[in-house]
């Protein structure tokens, strides 16, 4: 037997006796005060304002030479959660996350026939945050919890090498399921898997509108409680 | 020993001989081999209106419309320009006198010239030390609130000369078409500083436009707005070889404002200053809106021959500093 297929065997049986441990849990459990967890999430793509460029005419009114429609592309990000269990079905929990999503502005209609183009940057981005989670009572299963989940904080955009940060603020609401694979009495009371859906709003930072900006959020991260 | 230039005027269009220096449109000047900036080396800038007045405005009427032109100006936060009326003065606009003058004058043969804007300089240091403004009173004026269709307002030609009087050269941000009897017409401007005016009752000339603000605060940069503006700058090219007198636009997403330079060198080099930090998209086209001699001394060969394109790259317009230098290839039409 190779290392590597050893290693595969040993973290299979591991993985069975965990399930039994979790298993023998009972339902809507959540052992552990405190989660770690870590993963990546999809955020989808966020219109963040259209705009004309146009000139003042005679009358003042305005004659369109351009016309500009800007979103941040969908992108994958990677997050950090602390959270720390209040209640039985109540939690709280600390989070940051890191992307690179592309600021990109299409241009048309351009008064000088300009062939469209679409103008691209790809900028960094960090969301420092905290969010309330509700174990949801009923739907409680012996490994499964689902919950949902409320937040926000604080929005960072840094722009090409870092020339120019812009900031904001962003809100989380949505849900998700969290799946127990392994539970135990030692330090480490339990790890898992978790995954959220979620709608991300954003206000201010590279937004060019006025408002907020929403996009879909779809993650997945591996959690340890202890 | 001083010489005095006749640097702009304006209406259906007229010459700006200005010797631009890389950074905005601005008079230059050449002192011992070396290229000067014409501006005020102390402000306040003291003015002098003279008490002609023509049919539709008094000299009363005359000295408030200026001082409102005036006011626009030095009402820009990014800029440190000042202006103080210095009285009424029986001099006459363009007259070695040591007094910036501003005033009627009749000038039949000049039929395209609305007002006009000369300079005198100290040609040792290349400092500004006298620049008149004359408004030509063979055309109709009016000072009325709203405009008056037949006559050209004031205030607004008076906002456009003061530009010049400031030393900025005139800006391209303008959409005209030819008209069949000769000259152009303008469909629509977006900076006082385009070099053709608004036909006759238009008062839409009298506010400043991001283009004219931020030309201002580069060549007036109020205390501490040099740390807070930013640059875009960099290079437009065909063929691989450097474009000279393409108009390069820099428009943010944001506000809908519209900045813009030439490229001003036979690299294709150009550089926008006064702006604001954030995002920019950059849209580069043939001078093709105004005579060329209202932006270029007429020996330069400024080419024509490309099509409108756009940067695809979102430039960041970083505070207090520069963006670092973009590329911009362009095509041949």
């Amino acid at each position: 037997m190779t290392r590597a297929r050893a290693a595969a065997c040993a973290i299979v049986l591991c993985s069975v006796a965990a399930a039994r441990d979790a298993a023998a849990q009972p339902a809507g459990a959540t052992p552990g005060r405190f989660e770690v967890s870590g993963g990546a999430t999809w955020i989808g793509r966020t219109s963040i304002g259209a705009a004309d460029a146009g000139e003042t005419t005679p009358s003042n009114g305005s004659l369109r030479i351009f016309s500009t429609s800007s979103d941040l592309a969908a992108a994958p990000e990677i997050d950090v959660r602390i959270g720390l269990r209040l209640a039985r079905a109540l939690a709280v929990e600390a989070e940051t996350a890191y992307g690179r999503p592309e600021l990109r502005v299409s241009l048309s209609g351009d008064i000088e026939n300009a062939a469209p183009a679409t103008a691209v940057e790809r900028m960094q981005e960090y969301l420092i945050g905290g969010a309330v989670l509700w174990r949801v009572p009923g739907l409680q299963r012996p490994r499964l919890s689902p919950f949902v989940a409320a937040g926000g904080g604080y929005l960072r955009e840094l722009h090409d090498r870092a020339l120019l940060a812009q900031t904001g603020r962003y809100y989380t609401v949505g849900g998700g399921v969290a799946y127990l694979l392994a539970s135990r009495s030692g330090w480490i009371k339990a790890t898992g898997v978790r995954v959220d859906a979620r709608a991300v709003v954003r206000r201010d930072g590279v937004a060019f509108a006025a408002g907020s900006h929403t996009a879909p959020s779809l993650g997945a991260s591996l959690f340890v409680r202890f | 020993m001083k010489r005095r230039a006749p640097v702009a005027l304006v209406l259906a269009l007229v010459v700006a001989p200005a010797d631009p220096a890389l950074a905005y449109l601005k008079f230059g000047t050449t002192v011992g081999g070396r290229q000067v900036t014409l501006k005020w080396s102390q402000t306040p800038v003291r003015y002098f209106v003279t008490n002609v007045s023509v049919p539709g405005v008094s000299a009363d009427d005359f000295q408030a419309a200026v001082g409102r032109a005036f006011a626009t100006w030095h009402a820009v936060p990014t800029a440190s320009i000042a202006y103080q009326l210095g009285g009424a003065t029986n001099a006459v606009p363009g007259r070695d006198d040591g007094l910036s003058t501003l005033g009627f004058v009749s000038r039949p043969d000049l039929d395209r010239v609305l007002a006009q804007t000369s300079f005198l300089v100290d040609a040792s240091t290349g400092a500004l030390v006298e620049a008149d403004i004359f408004f030509n009173s063979a055309f109709p004026w009016s000072v009325a609130p709203g405009g008056d269709a037949n006559r050209f307002d004031l205030e607004s030609i008076a906002l456009h000369e003061i530009g010049h009087f400031n030393g900025l050269g005139h800006s391209a941000l303008g959409e005209t078409e030819l008209r069949a009897g000769g000259g152009r017409t303008v469909l629509a401007a977006e900076a006082v500083m385009f070099p053709i005016a608004f036909a006759p009752g238009s008062t839409a000339g009298r506010t400043l436009k991001a283009d004219d603000i931020a030309g201002i605060s580069d060549l007036y940069p109020a205390s501490g707005s040099a740390a807070t503006l930013g640059t875009v700058s960099g290079r437009v090219t065909k063929n691989g070889a450097g474009v000279f007198g393409a108009h390069v636009v820099a428009f943010d997403p944001a506000t809908g404002s519209m900045v813009a330079n030439f490229t001003l060198n036979a690299n294709g080099q150009f550089s926008i200053g006064g702006l604001s930090p954030g995002p920019r998209v950059i849209r580069v086209e043939p001078l093709d809106d105004a005579e060329l001699d209202s932006f270029f001394d007429p020996s330069r060969q400024v080419d024509l021959d490309f099509r409108v394109a756009f940067s695809d790259r979102v430039v960041i317009v970083p505070r207090g500093g520069d963006s670092g230098e973009i590329a911009i290839a362009v095509v041949a039409k």
